[in-house]
């Protein structure tokens, strides 16, 4: 098993109202954001779209399947170059909302899973990945 | 044409008054470094005066996008002012590739209110040559985001990879109905005098060249140029003391579906979406899909005309890759589609070439077999009457779509 990289990627934008649910990712706690009526929804928000209620939070499982998926070959920016190629998924969570993610060959959260081993309708769980101190990024790997 | 909501009828209300386009340009693309973004604006400017027959001095108002260069965030008063204009009417649009449409829209919408009644919509840029890093950020910022989707790697490639990979695996669509797609257009921009691409390709040759981001290959991406076009919006009235044969804007539409790719709920809503803007501008146009001439349909990626297709109803859904396959796309074939190659052959630049193409279209005018020193040929379809043409920004986010038609809308 080699060392793991110092992460270069681009680290996620950060505004007040992610604070909640990326100080949870860094405790390895995955939490989804509700509305009103308790209806997880994505992406986190202050406010839920559509009804305007106060977010509130609640535990999620980090169980989905993938709804779709894009091999990349060349990646967004420089700190891409060299890599092998990553796939973008999105996944549809068990609780309903879907999102973004990178597939991940294990546990450790790199290196990619290979794009031979992924397909539209494959379950995958989520990899608490902590790429810096302040970071804890969700990517999924097949589960079982 | 008595049928239809009321928001149907006052959109053929607004359009009844005659709104049509008087005139067109655009520049050589490609690659322009020794032009800047105003200069490449102004050159073109002068090409569509020209076009029309009138002056800058006649014209009254003035509709301009964004630039990725030189940034400013009041574009229309600052080229207003480098061309040394004092216009009424004065507005930036800025909805990614949906802009060039909503440009003769909101020309339309100040013509209707007495705001204006000759107004010069143009867009351009040296997007390619001259772009910033601001610029760039801009442009990624457009399509992905910062937080939940940015972070994950995406390209704007592989955002509309996502959408395209879900849209083969429900449909069952081959690869080659996207290599189709570029194979088309490429014999099209072949003939086109100022494409950037004019080599025809085969399906072969697009599905065995390199990888992007799945399922897209280099060849079914659009271009990055430089470049400008420009069309001038006004009335029959007004358009009647000029040089060209008007081409009229008998119906608008416009439609949204979601902003980041992560949102879009099904494939089936993003058609709904996008298609809506088509299949209004067709109900204000009092049409059907069966009596178009020429579909000038977005293409920012090979799977992008495909998808639009089936929205406005021109195919059913999951028909279009075979309907391409077919043939029916090509010039000579039920419904030739971008007759210009498109943004994969000529250039990018947003949808403003789908608009001055259709035009010319329409006006007889798409044979280049004159331009010789550009090896120009023709890619005119035979007494083609009624044009569909569309934009969309985003990843399909928004969409909107004109019906263009040679003859004044019919009376409602």
């Amino acid at each position: 098993m080699s060392e793991k990289p110092a992460y270069t990627k681009p680290l996620p934008d950060l505004r007040p109202e992610d604070a909640t649910f990326w100080e949870a990712m860094k405790e390895h706690r995955f939490i989804l954001p509700c509305d009103d009526a308790g209806k997880p929804f994505w992406y986190p928000r202050k406010y839920a779209p559509g009804t305007l209620s106060e977010t509130s939070w609640m535990d999620a499982s980090g169980n989905g399947t993938v709804y779709t998926y894009s091999t990349h070959f060349i990646g967004p920016s420089k700190a891409y170059k060299g890599d092998p190629p990553h796939i973008v998924a999105l996944v549809d969570l068990d609780e309903g909302p879907r999102m973004m993610t990178i597939l991940v060959k294990d546990e450790d959260g790199y290196p990619s899973l290979d794009p031979d081993d992924v397909k539209i309708g494959m379950k995958v769980k989520i990899v608490f990945d902590d790429v810096t101190d302040e970071i804890t990024m969700p990517k999924f790997t097949p589960a079982g | 044409m008595a049928e239809g909501t009321p928001d149907v009828k006052e959109a053929r209300r607004m359009l009844g008054k005659g709104i049509c386009i008087a005139g067109v340009g655009e520049t050589e693309q490609g690659i322009i470094s020794d032009r800047g973004s105003f200069e490449l604006l102004t050159e073109v400017t002068r090409t569509t005066l020209d076009d029309a027959g009138i002056a800058l001095s006649d014209v009254d108002g003035i509709v301009t996008a964004f630039s990725f260069v030189e940034s400013t965030l009041m574009h229309s008063t600052t080229l207003a002012d480098y061309m040394g204009m004092k216009p009424g009417y004065f507005a930036s649009v800025a909805v990614g590739g949906a802009t060039a449409p909503l440009m003769a829209v909101q020309a339309a919408m100040a013509i209707d209110a007495g705001l204006a009644e000759v107004v010069l919509c143009v867009r351009g840029d040296n997007t390619r040559s001259g772009i910033s890093s601001s610029g760039m950020i801009a442009m990624a910022r457009e399509m992905s985001h910062g937080a939940y989707e940015a972070p994950f790697g995406l390209t704007t490639i592989g955002g509309y990879g996502l959408l395209a990979q879900r849209y083969m695996y429900e449909h069952d669509i081959p690869q080659e109905a996207l290599a189709a797609v570029v194979a088309t257009q490429s014999e099209h921009a072949a003939l086109k005098w100022n494409a950037m691409l004019r080599d025809v390709v085969s399906v072969e040759d697009v599905m065995n060249d390199r990888w992007i981001a799945t399922p897209f290959h280099a060849m079914d991406c659009s271009l990055v140029s430089d470049g400008a076009a420009a069309f001038i919006v006004t009335t029959e009235a007004r358009a009647k003391s000029m040089k060209k044969k008007p081409v009229y804007i008998t119906g608008i539409g416009e439609g949204f579906s979601h902003q980041y790719i992560s949102e879009a709920e099904s494939v089936a809503s993003v058609r709904d979406g996008l298609g809506r803007a088509g299949r209004r501008a067709m109900e204000v146009a009092g049409i059907t899909p069966q009596d178009l001439d020429v579909a000038e349909i977005y293409d920012s990626f090979s799977f992008t005309p495909l998808i639009a297709l089936e929205g406005f109803g021109i195919c059913g859904p999951g028909e279009a890759g075979d309907w391409v396959l077919e043939g029916n796309a090509k010039l000579g074939g039920k419904l030739p589609m971008n007759t210009h190659g498109g943004l994969i052959r000529q250039a990018h630049l947003g949808a403003m070439h789908h608009i001055v193409e259709a035009v010319l279209q329409l006006r007889g005018e798409a044979d280049d077999s004159a331009k010789t020193e550009f090896n120009g040929g023709n890619h005119q379809v035979p007494d083609a009457k009624l044009a569909i043409t569309n934009g969309s920004g985003g990843i399909l986010a928004a969409t909107s779509a004109l019906v263009l038609s040679s003859e004044p809308p019919s009376a409602a």
